[in-house]
């Protein structure tokens, strides 16, 4: 893997990350809402209306006002939130925070759990343990989360009493107290991943397991663990990472219904109430963000494909 | 639960004896034990604490506990003392002095005086803020210090419910020297005269509040501290009450309601209210300004249909004006019946006698508003009218339809007086005009009402109105809904309020049964 590699790859994600900015920018622009009214609100005068609208610059062209908004970006200033008057910046940075603390805890229980599932089910291939892995990651895969999370609740909170039924307690304030309030939500999100990630490892490794080089190294004698662990699981792994890092997106922004019952204040919600009360600078920021820990997030998958599979050369 | 009018009626004649009487009512129960954290569970993200801006009942929650006005409502609407003691107008009811507490302090230590009051009221009036209470607080025309706790209001008309509109959400006491300083830094911090003082703010999360020792009234409040969590979703809010996590859930829907009630350790509330969901015809555009089109829609209504559809049986029936028992000054007008017959002779003699077709526009929040217009278009149909319902965004329909649209559906809170909806949303010159009525005759009786203080007249001017109401259906009102919460038994001194933006928190206390907390 080359330096020119990895340079290429930083460009490409700045150019995406441009054409994204574009396409939100574009779409705000299109969206029946005034920004000027948002602000002020039902009560506001029209020559308060007007006087404002000077004032944001949104009577110049939209070029310019695009250029203005990206060059802020460009600064780390991402504008004001029309809602609470506040800079948008510090509020959502705080709020992917707090998702990518929930998609850390959930990737790492997931991971935990459906490697060895998978791995269990490709080994004993048509055997009863296969067709319970199987039969659970259906289950997982065919229960969408709000599902998932109010039975957790019901079962979990409301008849056992065993952990409390909502709220976020940010690990810094009180790390055992926000740990415990993070159980219900990590298992809830990671049910439909472990669903995905162990049935992409077991059809992988048993692809790989009939491979020439896994035969030839059985026939020269190595500890089958060995075969299985550092010729096949890893071999098998390469795809299953492409799985993950697409669920990292899908932990950013996909789990708004979890954030919303569990009372966590994570970048999907913030989005999300951005585009109820037309909140144009937090959503423009909010789609930038995710948008740009997705691309890093790929690109670090791409730099582990390398890392684990020698003969992947990039250039 | 029953709202007593005629104490209301009774007291509202002697303002002075009120400003006297209505803490004692409030505080005629078991004896208030100091102390406890309270937490409270709300349903939406405590965006705004800037006290002049708040906009929903979260936001005013927080405005409340930290923030003083000169009156505030007491828990039959009628206007009591907060940062003012007493009051007296004119015979004109245009010139109005309010006399402040002594000795009033700030959370920054520093003296709440008339000049704050008044540097408050100019920044409320200024337009280019867009405080939601410049609509709100009366016609005033000039505010100033006659000495250091005397405030003058002169009004540029007369009226009568002054004292009580004083009491809005946003007409809220703030230091003069932050106004000129460094006016936005409310957003973020809080310096008032309120019960509480701000501990710490993130406002998708959590607001925590503590007990203000220098508040004006000593024994007040009861709690040591406040939280305020932000918890979305409805089935979360009432799992943490029951799990005992939160002490009290601001609002709740019917099916919450009949879970919780019974429930061990937990009251569920409900008080009669005059907030409803509506349909507003521009009367200004073809074909809603044919009164038989209005008339005849009004009357295919089934209207305890409505209330069982609309609230689940948490409501009672609308009469197509915006008042009912919950208001002050209300004495009911024959209730309109559904009348098929009547409806389809009205509708020939407009001209449609096979009927008509009308795109009826509801915003999808709340989702009541869609529940409305999908039983308006079941129930019309029987009429031969053919509605067509399109659902919008709450933002778009915000921009394009509201105020301006000829056929859509409203929802609003509970106002403090008749005038407070009336002039709101019916009247010519109103802040918020709907329907583009403009009837004359309903502005000069609405008008007269302001400037008269007996109780019997008013309220005979407010019946005549709202027949008038009633009889050219400017907006068809079905059904109005009750305010349902709960809060744990061991929480005592709150009774949910019909107004739906009235808290009173610092009456509230924890008794022995409580679980203690740290904070």
């Amino acid at each position: 893997m080359s330096a020119n590699y990895i340079l290429k790859r930083i460009a490409l994600i700045f150019y995406t990350l441009f054409i994204v900015s574009v396409l939100v920018f574009g779409i705000t622009q299109i969206l029946p809402a005034d920004a000027a009214v948002m602000m002020l609100g039902e009560n506001a005068t029209q020559e308060a209306l007007e006087a404002l609208r000077q004032r944001m610059g949104l009577n110049d062209p939209v070029w310019m006002q695009y250029l203005h908004w990206a060059g802020g970006v460009l600064q780390g200033d991402f504008g004001t939130s029309l809602r609470t008057g506040q800079p948008v910046g510090p509020a959502l940075f705080s709020a992917l925070g707090t998702s990518l603390t929930l998609a850390g805890f959930a990737l790492i229980f997931m991971l935990i759990l459906a490697m060895p599932m998978g791995v269990i089910a490709a080994i004993r291939r048509g055997k009863p343990a296969d067709l319970i892995v199987g039969f659970i990651s259906y289950i997982g895969v065919s229960l969408p989360e709000f599902v998932t999370a109010t039975l957790a609740v019901m079962l979990v909170a409301d008849m056992w009493g065993l952990l409390p039924p909502a709220g976020y307690i940010p690990l810094s304030q009180d790390f055992w107290g926000g740990l415990e309030r993070l159980i219900l939500p990590v298992v809830v999100v990671s049910v439909m991943m472990i669903a995905h990630v162990s049935r992409m490892v077991r059809s992988e490794l048993v692809d790989v397991m009939h491979t020439d080089y896994i035969r030839a190294a059985r026939l020269k004698g190595l500890h089958p663990r060995r075969v299985l662990f550092r010729h096949g699981l890893r071999n098998a792994l390469l795809p299953t990472i492409t799985i993950v890092a697409l669920d990292v997106g899908y932990l950013l922004g996909g789990v708004i219904v979890v954030e919303e019952i569990f009372s966590i204040p994570g970048i999907g919600r913030s989005l999300m109430s951005a585009i109820q009360n037309r909140d144009l600078p937090v959503i423009q920021a909010g789609v930038m963000i995710m948008a740009a820990t997705y691309s890093i997030v790929n690109f670090a998958a791409d730099l582990m494909y390398a890392w684990l599979d020698k003969r992947i050369q990039y250039d | 639960m029953s709202f007593n009018r005629r104490a209301f009626l009774k007291t509202s004649t002697a303002i002075a004896a009120l400003a006297v009487a209505a803490p004692h009512l409030a505080l005629a129960q078991a004896e208030p034990e100091q102390g406890g954290t309270l937490r409270v569970a709300v349903d939406q993200a405590i965006s705004v604490i800037h006290p002049l801006l708040t906009r929903v009942n979260p936001e005013y929650l927080a405005g409340e506990l930290l923030y003083s006005g000169l009156t505030r409502l007491g828990t039959t609407m009628e206007p009591e003392p907060d940062l003012a003691t007493s009051w007296e107008a004119d015979d004109d009811l245009t010139v109005w002095t309010f006399v402040l507490r002594e000795g009033l302090k700030f959370h920054d230590g520093s003296d709440c005086t008339s000049a704050d009051v008044v540097a408050s009221f100019e920044a409320i009036l200024n337009p280019e803020l867009a405080s939601p209470a410049s609509n709100n607080v009366g016609p005033i025309e000039t505010v100033e210090a006659i000495d250091t706790t005397t405030v003058k209001f002169t009004l540029s008309s007369p009226y009568a419910d002054f004292p009580a509109a004083l009491a809005y959400n946003n007409a809220r006491v703030i230091p003069a020297s932050v106004i000129s300083d460094d006016f936005g830094s409310l957003r973020s911090t809080a310096i008032g005269t309120g019960p509480f003082k701000l501990v710490s703010y993130e406002p998708d999360r959590l607001v925590v509040v503590e007990r203000n020792p220098d508040y004006y009234d000593p024994a007040r409040p009861y709690l040591d501290r406040v939280e305020l969590h932000v918890f979305p979703d409805p089935g979360a809010q009432v799992s943490s009450l029951i799990a005992g996590d939160i002490d009290l859930v601001m609002t709740i829907g019917p099916n919450d309601f009949m879970r919780l009630e019974g429930q061990d350790g937990v009251d569920a509330q409900r008080v009669a209210s005059g907030q409803f969901c509506n349909v507003n015809f521009g009367c200004d555009m073809a074909p809603f300004d044919d009164v038989r089109l209005r008339q005849a829609l009004a009357l295919t209504i089934d209207r305890q249909a409505m209330v069982d559809f609309m609230t689940e049986g948490f409501g009672t029936m609308g009469n197509d004006t915006p008042l009912n028992e919950a208001y002050p000054f209300f004495q009911p007008v024959p209730q309109r019946e559904k009348d098929i017959e009547r409806a389809k002779v009205l509708l020939a003699e407009a001209g449609y006698p096979d009927g008509f077709e009308a795109e009826l526009i509801a915003s999808d929040r709340p989702a009541i508003r869609t529940q409305l217009a999908v039983a308006l278009k079941e129930m019309a149909s029987e009429a031969g009218i053919t509605i067509n319902v399109t659902t919008m965004p709450h933002a778009t329909y915000l921009d394009q339809v509201w105020t301006k649209g000829a056929f859509y559906i409203g929802f609003y809170n509970m106002q403090p007086t008749p005038d407070g909806i009336f002039s709101l949303l019916f009247t010519s010159d109103a802040a918020w005009n709907e329907t583009r009525w403009n009837n004359k005759e309903f502005d000069e009786l609405i008008g007269k009402a302001r400037a008269v203080s007996a109780a019997e007249e008013r309220t005979a001017l407010y019946t005549e109105a709202q027949a008038l109401m009633n009889e050219e259906a400017p907006s068809i009102i079905p059904a109005f809904f009750d305010m349902l919460g709960a809060k744990r038994s061991w929480m005592q001194g709150y009774d949910i309020h019909p107004r739906g933006s009235v808290f009173r928190l610092d009456f509230a206390w924890l008794d022995g049964t409580a679980p203690t907390r740290q904070g």
